[in-house]
């Protein structure tokens, strides 16, 4: 429910939310877990049974606690909004994500930042997936469109024996600005996990990723894949990382980065490390144009290039 | 796509398609690959409303031959010219041909990660499609509407792939088709529905060319062409060129003649 004095600020943000992809009448529903925070304040809040909701204001953030009961299915997502209206700033948030065992949950988050020219955005994101149990995280940022927004965003995740666990990072409707995200997952025995960051960079924004897969426990496995378009002056500097350190642990990293253009500057690092003879890692690296006989497939059917590049890219990046 | 959309003109203005005998010809067309002539001072002519097979074995030059005519990047170093209605094309670009109204029906069609049958068949929605086409289209081909949010990737087999790529080349209505080996992925059960497909662009008067080295497929023609060794061999009715063909081509080699020394104009 949105508080009362912050009704204006909840539709400014609503606009920008809705822009990004949002149904911002999920917010006003009773059955729907959500929060809303602008700046340093929690403009709205409900939850339901099974999940308990704290939040604590600091200097310049917030900081939430997420903790789901035990065997607690949640049918609907749980919305997160997380905006930030003035040109100039810092904003910190801390989120803390208790899954219990044999849990079921997804989260949709959106993070808006629409007028920033000189603003800072941290997020810390710890998350626990109890036993069994699973959980999408869906994290989807709208920037403004002079790139003067910078972003650090960090998940650190850690799944129980036979959890599972989704983290989807997306920001490609707008300019990035400065972005730095690091996915971090320590994975227990057959749990699994699936990390994956989509960008579409622009103008002269630059971009950092680090994701990270620890494969500790035995039977564990998971994939970590980063997709980028890179267009303008734009640069990129990707590190995918796995870990096998348990038996029969499987593990897949993969960087695909597009790009456009003859001033972009891109890298990327995959890096595989294995402790244990019985675990098994992959690595998948691209960098280059957009696939030639997509673009050929589409243009023989009437598109310029332009119209396919863009096609192409739109579909990869969703 | 969001945003302003040009609308894809499927009518092709430039020329008058209803009226006039639409021509495609290919004249002296030659194309070297390491050394080997893969098109080798190929003619041909088609005419609008007919289907044509081109009919041969493995590495004749029959996809190569696709190639030119769309005029793909990979494939414009050729010598000897292409015209569409007595118009050389052949500086025209891919996006530029399929404009004049050439498409090409792919032998293995790419996937496109996160782009439904849909988008690829509206292409992002600048085809405009009547509810009733798609579905008439998609039955053509074997499809239901079910198809239509399924993403064309790893998700659909490569027959169903194919299936997709059909329906594409029937909606964007060409006047030109090259279809290259339009059965590859496709059970043998399915020739009546390629036969359909050829109907419906044979019935709005488009020139289909078929690359194929099946016998069923070119029996499907209203004419023949028989590939080998990046020449045409022989033309005729597909019968008669199916009955050459097995005469042929089981004892040819198929061997792409070597460039002689002085390369291929001093041929």
């Amino acid at each position: 429910m949105i508080e009362s004095n912050y009704e204006r600020e909840f539709t400014a943000i609503a606009k920008e939310y809705e822009k990004s992809g949002g149904n911002v009448s999920d917010f006003l529903r009773k059955d729907i877990v959500s929060i809303i925070v602008s700046g340093n304040k929690v403009i709205g809040r409900n939850t339901v049974d099974g999940v308990h909701v704290r939040a604590k204001e600091l200097d310049n953030g917030v900081e939430i606690w997420i903790d789901i009961d035990d065997g607690t299915i949640i049918e609907n997502p749980i919305h997160l909004c997380t905006g930030y209206l003035k040109p100039e700033g810092t904003q910190e948030i801390l989120i803390h994500n208790h899954l219990g065992d044999r849990a079921k949950v997804k989260f949709i988050s959106h993070c808006v930042f629409p007028s920033g020219v000189n603003f800072t955005h941290s997020m810390v994101a710890d998350t626990d997936v109890g036993k069994d149990s699973e959980m999408l995280y869906e994290d989807t940022h709208m920037h403004s469109k002079d790139g003067g927004v910078t972003v650090k965003a960090t998940y650190n995740t850690i799944v129980r024996e036979g959890g599972s666990f989704q983290n989807h990072f997306y920001l490609t409707k707008t300019r990035v600005g400065k972005l730095f995200v690091k996915m971090s997952v320590i994975l227990e025995k057959h749990a699994s996990a699936h990390i994956e960051s989509k960008v579409y960079e622009r103008e002269d924004d630059y971009l950092e990723i680090d994701e990270e897969l620890y494969l500790n426990g035995e039977g564990s496995s998971g994939i970590a894949r980063t997709t980028v378009f890179a267009t303008d002056r734009s640069r990129a500097k990707i590190i995918n990382k796995a870990y096998g350190n348990a038996p029969f642990s499987r593990g897949h990293i993969e960087c695909n980065e597009i790009i456009k253009g003859d001033s972009v500057e891109v890298g990327t690092v995959p890096e595989l490390y294995v402790t244990n003879e019985k675990a098994e890692l992959t690595h998948e690296a691209s960098i280059g144009r957009v696939n030639v006989k997509q673009m050929e497939t589409l243009m023989s059917k009437g598109l310029s290039e332009e119209e396919a590049t863009d096609m192409i890219v739109r579909g990869m990046l969703r | 796509m969001p945003g302003n959309v040009d609308v894809i003109n499927r009518t092709y203005d430039s020329v008058d398609v209803n009226g006039g005998l639409f021509m495609l010809e290919v004249k002296e067309i030659k194309l070297v690959r390491e050394e080997r002539k893969i098109l080798n001072s190929l003619t041909a002519s088609f005419e609008k409303g007919r289907v044509y097979a081109i009919l041969g074995n493995n590495g004749v030059g029959k996809s190569t031959l696709s190639y030119v005519l769309m005029g793909l990047e990979s494939h414009k170093d050729y010598e000897g010219n292409v015209y569409l209605d007595g118009e050389e094309i052949d500086l025209l670009s891919v996006p530029e041909r399929a404009k004049k109204g050439i498409s090409l029906g792919w032998q293995e069609p790419v996937r496109f990660e996160g782009l439904t049958v849909r988008e690829y068949l509206t292409l992002g929605g600048k085809l405009k499609l009547s509810v009733e086409e798609l579905d008439e289209t998609l039955s053509t081909v074997g499809l239901n509407r079910d198809y239509l949010d399924r993403f064309v990737d790893e998700s659909l087999s490569g027959g169903e792939r194919k299936r997709v790529e059909l329906a594409s080349i029937i909606l964007v209505n060409p006047r030109v088709t090259i279809l290259d080996e339009p059965d590859s992925g496709i059970d043998i059960m399915s020739m009546e529905m390629i036969e359909h497909v050829l109907e419906r662009l044979r019935d709005k008067g488009s020139i289909v060319i078929i690359i194929t080295h099946r016998e069923e497929i070119a029996r499907m023609a209203d004419e023949a062409y028989l590939l080998c060794g990046g020449r045409i061999l022989a033309s005729g009715e597909p019968e008669e060129i199916v009955s050459f063909y097995r005469k042929l081509c089981d004892s040819c080699q198929h061997i792409n003649e070597p460039v002689k020394e002085g390369g291929l104009a001093n041929d």
